[in-house]
């Protein structure tokens, strides 16, 4: 069996999973900082900091994760298992704007089939599909907390509310 | 399963009994004691997934449920405490529809794929569906599919057979510190792995082993055989001093696995082994073992394959001229610390009675001769390395060289609240666990020890290179200590260091502290080659390859000398007139050997290792001799017999252990079928020394 | 949408349509922080628990645990640093709540959450967001700055020698984080499982240091029961319940929205017809879950004429509970079984996965919903729906076990005709 199998990894670094590093601004390396002075654990900032490699990098991509374990000095399992429990951390590529339809029960009964209809047709894709030219990623997810606006959705971290086929397309429109 | 760990359950107990309840029965238990462990005890079956002795409590099978008289819901009786007073239920048909239907929930996504499961017929959730017996099935859905993988060449895993009881996770961490498998996902999308799926760790396997099922698997034994087709032989380990207890798997002649599973093997290490223990076990059936005895008939000439007869009397015939023309301790006879202590006791007897040489020593570097002759105190067992409030550890590295005094150092630490200290020139993995690490200059451990025994400190610290203040902690937290103190040191203490080590209960226990030593030297059988008096000779194997050619001119020796100390003396065995090699490979040694003769390996062979924590253990054979080979000790008899000496022994392993409980103190009334049971095993009666000033 | 009271002054709804109101200006031109300074200057910490006491508050979160009683779980003479959480995870389908409160009267929050940690001697806040309100976590920093600057927050507030900080975190998408051992575990960085019960987070719950979890609607009722004394603000609502609650209205009524009540406000009927203005075009009520998709579902004709008291004896015998607040109400047009496999689905998604029952139960319960759905019915399958239930109801870690099971339990006891439809004339 070859050597490096048998080596343990100390805690305080990442294993190696590709050499890459992900590395960012002064700005982006403050604004870390500023959580990590939030928490008398580091680990604790796991979840913003994940936010915010995420929206540096598209998403949790290798180099990303193996920047976060170094920073907060854990084991790139303990960053693979957090990334993984949470439904708005990505492993894999999303579209540039992820429009996430609430699909939950006063959605649902409020129109939400019909506006998820509508955002499909018009982009040619299926709900978790991301169109060709990676722009956009529609997902059905569970409730955002505006039932009393339903039909809704979110794009990015933005809200539309009260959603309308019309509203859908001036929405679009402003992204195309 | 697993229950049958009573250490856990005696270690948080006070003296003071309760009274409990269970099905209309009364029973007085310890205060603190678990209640699934209670029930258990007293005969009633708790079925359990995720509950392990001495892991962190998860509680997420659900399979234990229980009543508890005035509590509204069910309760998991991995995670009651026992009260005074407490009625409990652990029968009755509410109970079993809940524990069925989470078996049921169990089975919902798992694959009906045990007739090519490496698992099967030794599965927990297979024998628990079968002890249930007729659960309908209700789940008539897609079940949720995921693909077949390696984790690693050693680990092979099948999500989709996993029950999420997280024991593998758990023991990664708790046991080996190494938190290098975790579950990932989450609800039904739950799976244990790693990121992007490879293993990245010392390889232990312990996660197979605790596996309840056939997720994860070794990889190395995949699709080679059936459980029911193996021959279960329990043995001792051979890979290092802490001697833990395995089962090894065999089938027609050769060993297919060992493993340490409880449900056949409950030694001191419970299911832990190492990576070497579980994995390191095809040297038994490699090709390359020696097939026959071999003969030099003349020096630079080829080994050529003799029969056993040829070989005994050619080696008899030699070490006579040799007797007759320079004298008895012209025969140099070396024992090793990897053999069996049967093997070391003959090996000795024919050099002190029979040829009468007093050249005779080990192939071990790190002699205990003088920390033995001045024990103050008791070795430590693993066990108490568990309970231990405070662990002092001089040079080494358990976790690399002694992995089961690793864990148990880190589980005294994490479960127990032990104080850690380290005292190491190099900065070890265990430091994670350390509440005081002495970052002592190299080749300074034998001033440590000055230091623990309470020599100046100015002088003492300037020789660590460590801060006088950092001596002080050191020396407060000991005087403070309650409860167990333990001294681990390694193999770089000098004859000196070792004697005040060694003394070191005599001057340090207290009302309520006992002082318990803990040597950690390499071999399997380090100790017991010691006890059978191999290292009480007149010269070590430095000095008698110095000696090749002047005052040795024969040696005798069972297994090899270490590369080291042939590259330190490269001629040294070309100097010899004759020299005889048991080994089970031809090696740098035998290259000069005249004649070889094929050892039978650990595997082959009965006897008894002698461990770290001076526990008497035992060797058993699980399949015939390899080839021609023959038990070390069996070779070193016939050959007395040739020289017209009969041991005695009539080829019986436990003859040779009676004479070495007649013969040796610290063995004294041992026999092998007071050895019987791992699970209580047996420590040498080591003297102890008085006080010496 | 609507936001305002009915039947009551607003009280937690006073400044939320007012211009600007989330700011501090405009927060302190309507008396904020004088509840605080009230606290700091003449009150003792005891004095506190005492008057939240009084006032009958219960927990908004879901629980209804009353929150005077668990202030007083703390242990006082622990050395260790002590915690306030707020819990604004607020994921429960159908609530809505908390996200207006803090969209706009950030600093009500704020200055409650320095009146628990001045009562509980905490050092250190925070505020625990759902990730998807990233917009409510710009708006809370920024309200937390501005306190900062005016010296209601950190060190010596409003000069006296009390300091405490407030920090926002957020989550990242898991509903199970909103249950207050789950959403500790996530605050210190693991995965959101929750945890064991006990030790209580009261006794060991941040960093294993004792910690309060209170929902925002709790935590913003504080100030005003300061302001107001325990005993008048217990007097808005019952004797059990104190105070006004907030409903989050969704779903078929013509006027949707966020509803201030007295606790026991008359009845149920009269608050969707007169105060919702009654169904959408001209269709008949059908359902409702009045308290957030985990409680039990009620027919019509359990409202109707039946005088429904609203706080948390009243519904709970009219067969629901209040929980969250989350109201939803729904017409003839809905399908039931569709409803009850809609929120099914929604927790297979959410459930932790850590233990057995919720983790494998909700997965095969979305399963069998599915065959259904899809015309595979079977007459034994609401039985088999019935018994999965049974088997998770009671033995799951956490209560989102629970939750799983009553909607369904109450969806094909009070609904048979909805199931019977897609269970071709099965038994019911
Ligand atoms: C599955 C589950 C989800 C929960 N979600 C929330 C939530 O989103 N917001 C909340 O305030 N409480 C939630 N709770 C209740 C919390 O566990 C806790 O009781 C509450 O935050 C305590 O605050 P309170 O006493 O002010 O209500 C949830 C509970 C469970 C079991
Ligand atoms: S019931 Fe179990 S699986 Fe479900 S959320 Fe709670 S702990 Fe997780
Ligand atoms: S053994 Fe108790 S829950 Fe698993």
């Amino acid at each position: 069996m070859s050597a490096d199998l048998t080596k343990i990894q100390p805690r305080s670094q990442p294993v190696n999973i590709g050499s890459e590093v992900a590395s960012f601004s002064p700005a982006v390396e403050a604004e870390i900082d500023s959580h990590l002075a939030k928490y008398p654990v580091m680990r604790s900032a796991i979840l913003p900091l994940m936010f915010i490699v995420q929206s540096e990098r598209g998403y949790l991509d290798p180099p990303g994760v193996a920047y976060l374990a170094k920073r907060l000095s854990l084991r790139i399992t303990d960053i693979w298992e957090v990334a993984t429990f949470y439904s708005m951390l990505y492993t894999e590529p999303v579209g540039r704007h992820h429009i996430q339809i609430c699909k939950t029960l006063s959605c649902k009964i409020m129109g939400e089939p019909g506006i998820t209809e509508h955002v499909c047709k018009r982009l040619g894709i299926k709900p978790g599909e991301t169109t060709s030219d990676g722009k956009f990623t529609v997902s059905l997810v569970e409730c955002l907390g505006s039932c009393g606006t339903a039909p809704m959705f979110q794009i990015g971290f933005d809200y539309y509310e009260d959603l309308t086929t019309e509203k859908v397309d001036q929405i679009l429109n402003s992204l195309a | 399963m697993l229950s049958n760990d009573t250490s856990v359950r005696t270690s948080f107990m006070s003296a003071e009994p309760i009274t409990v309840t269970i099905n209309s029965r009364e029973f007085e238990v310890p205060k603190g004691a678990r209640l699934i462990d209670v029930c258990r005890d007293k005969g009633f079956d708790i079925p359990s997934f995720c509950y392990y002795a001495d892991l962190a409590l998860q509680a997420s099978c659900r399979m234990c449920l229980v009543r508890i008289d005035k509590v509204p819901k069910l309760q998991t009786s991995c995670t009651i405490i026992c009260t005074d007073g407490m009625v409990v239920t652990t029968q009755s048909e509410e109970i079993e529809k809940a524990q069925r239907s989470m078996l049921e929930f169990l089975l919902a996504n798992h694959p009906l794929d045990c007739p090519v499961c490496d698992r099967g017929g030794e599965c927990e959730l297979q024998e628990m569906t079968f002890d249930w017996g007729n659960l309908e099935e209700r789940f008539t859905e897609q079940k949720n599919y995921q693909p077949e993988r390696f984790l690693s060449p050693m680990v092979a895993n099948d999500p989709q057979r996993c029950i999420l009881c997280k024991r593998c996770t758990r023991v990664c961490d708790e046991w080996m510190g190494e938190d290098a498998i975790e579950a990932g996902g989450r609800g039904a999308h739950t799976v244990i792995g790693t990121y992007g799926g490879w293993l990245d760790c010392s390889q232990c396997g312990n996660c197979i082993e605790v596996c309840p099922t056939g997720t994860l698997l070794d990889g190395t034994y995949r699709h080679q055989a059936r459980p029911w087709e193996l021959a279960q032989t329990i043995s001792t380990c051979t890979y290092c001093s802490d001697g833990c207890q395995s089962s090894i798997g065999s089938r027609a002649g050769e060993v297919m696995r060992v493993v340490a599973r409880d449900r056949y093997v409950n030694g001191l290490n419970g299911e832990f082994l190492c990576i070497k223990g579980r994995f390191g076990h095809p040297f038994v059936n490699h090709e390359k073992r020696l097939r026959t005895p071999l003969i030099r008939y003349r020096k630079g000439g080829k080994l050529i394959p003799a029969t056993w007869d040829e070989a005994i009397r050619h080696v008899a015939k030699r070490l006579d001229a040799i007797d007759a023309e320079h004298g008895s301790n012209s025969i140099g006879i070396v024992g090793s610390p990897r053999i069996t202590n049967e093997a070391n006791f003959v090996l000795r007897k024919f050099a002190t009675e029979l040829v009468g040489t007093q050249n005779y020593t080990a192939t071990e570097a790190f002699s205990l001769r003088p920390f033995f002759e001045n024990l103050g105190g008791q070795l430590a067992t693993h066990k108490d390395i568990r309970y231990a409030s405070t662990i002092v550890l001089i040079g080494g590295e358990p976790e690399e060289l002694q992995p089961l005094t690793g864990k148990q150092i880190r589980q005294a630490v994490r479960n127990g609240g032990a104080k850690l200290i380290v005292i190491n020139a190099v900065p070890i993995r265990l430091l994670e666990q350390a509440a005081q690490f002495l970052h002592i200059a190299p080749g300074s451990e034998d001033a440590a020890v000055l230091a623990l025994a309470g020599s100046d400190d100015d002088g003492v610290a300037r020789k660590l290179g460590v801060e006088r203040s950092a001596l002080q902690t050191l020396r407060e937290t000991l005087s403070d200590a309650q409860g167990d103190v333990i001294f681990m040191f390694g193999g770089e203490l000098t004859a000196e260091a070792q004697i005040v080590l060694a003394q070191l209960p005599q001057t340090m226990a207290a009302d309520g502290r006992r002082v318990l030593l803990h040597p950690l030297p390499l071999y399997n059988n380090s100790i017991g080659v010691h006890d059978m008096g191999m290292m009480s000779g007149a010269m070590n194997t430095g000095q008698m390859l110095d000696a090749c050619g002047q005052d040795i001119r024969a040696i005798y020796i069972a297994g090899s000398f270490q590369p080291n100390d042939l590259h330190l003396h490269p001629d040294a065995l070309s100097k010899l007139d004759f020299l005889v090699v048991q080994e089970l490979f031809e090696t740098s040694t035998t290259a000069f050997a005249d004649v070889v003769f094929p050892a039978a390996s650990f595997a082959e062979v009965d006897g008894t290792f002698t461990n770290n924590d001076g526990l008497v253990q035992r060797v058993r054979q699980s399949i015939p001799p390899v080839n021609q080979s023959k038990s070390d000790w069996m070779i070193t008899a016939q050959l007395a017999a040739e020289l017209g000496v009969d041991f005695g022994f009539q080829l019986s392993a436990s003859a040779v252990f009676s004479a070495i409980a007649t013969e040796v103190p610290a063995y004294s009334g041992l026999r092998y079928p007071l050895l019987k049971d791992e699970s209580n095993p047996i420590q040498a009666k080591h003297a102890i020394a008085g006080r010496r000033d | 949408m609507f936001i305002g009271a009915i039947g009551c002054e607003p009280l937690q709804l006073r400044r939320v349509l007012l211009e600007n109101s989330r700011t501090l200006d405009v927060y302190r031109k309507n008396g904020g922080y004088e509840a605080l300074r009230k606290v700091l200057t003449t009150m003792s910490p005891d004095d506190v628990i005492a008057e939240v006491k009084k006032s009958a508050l219960r927990g908004r979160g879901g629980a209804g645990f009353p929150t005077g009683m668990k202030w007083s779980f703390v242990p006082k003479d622990s050395p260790k640093p002590k915690y306030v959480v707020c819990n604004a995870d607020e994921s429960e389908p159908g609530t809505f709540k908390d996200r207006y409160l803090m969209e706009r009267d950030p600093h009500l929050l704020i200055e409650g959450m320095l009146i628990a940690a001045y009562a509980l001697g905490a050092k250190t806040n925070y505020i625990y967001t759902r990730g998807e309100y990233r917009y409510l976590i710009d708006i809370m920093d920024e309200a937390l700055a501005e306190a900062r600057a005016g010296g209601f927050l950190g060190e010596k507030i409003l000069g006296t020698d009390f300091s405490s900080e407030v920090y926002t975190h957020t989550g990242a998408g898991a509903y199970i984080c909103g249950e207050e051992t789950a959403l500790l575990s996530s605050l210190e960085g693991m995965r959101g499982h929750p945890r064991m019960k006990p030790p209580f987070p009261a006794v060991s719950g941040l960093y294993a240091c004792p910690t309060v979890v209170n929902n925002v609607e709790t935590l913003t009722a504080v100030p005003d029961i300061i302001t107001m004394g325990g005993e008048a603000y217990q007097k808005l609502g019952t004797e059990k319940s104190g105070g006004t609650k907030l409903w989050s209205v969704s779903g078929h009524v013509k006027r949707p929205g966020v509803y201030e009540l007295p606790m026991g406000y008359d009845d149920m009927e009269k608050f969707i017809m007169d105060d919702c203005q009654g169904i959408r075009d001209g269709k008949k009520l059908k359902a409702v879950i009045p308290g957030g998709s985990s409680v039990y579902i009620m027919r019509a004709d359990d409202i109707i004429g039946k005088d429904v008291r609203m706080d948390y004896e009243g519904i709970v015998a009219a067969g629901s509970m209040v929980g969250s607040g989350g109201f939803i109400v729904m017409d003839e047009t809905v399908d039931v079984f569709e409803s009850t496999k809609n929120l099914t689905e929604f927790y297979k998604h959410e459930s932790c996965g850590w233990c057995t029952p919720c983790r494998e139960g909700t997965d095969w319960l979305v399963k069998v919903f599915k065959r259904v759905a899809n015309g595979g019915g079977r007459p034994e399958d609401a039985q088999l729906l019935l018994d999965l239930c049974d088997n998770i109801e009671g033995k799951s870690f956490c209560p989102l076990g629970d939750a799983a099971a009553w909607p369904i339990q109450s969806a094909i006891k009070r609904f048979p005709e909805d199931f019977r439809k897609h269970l071709v004339e099965g038994p019911l």
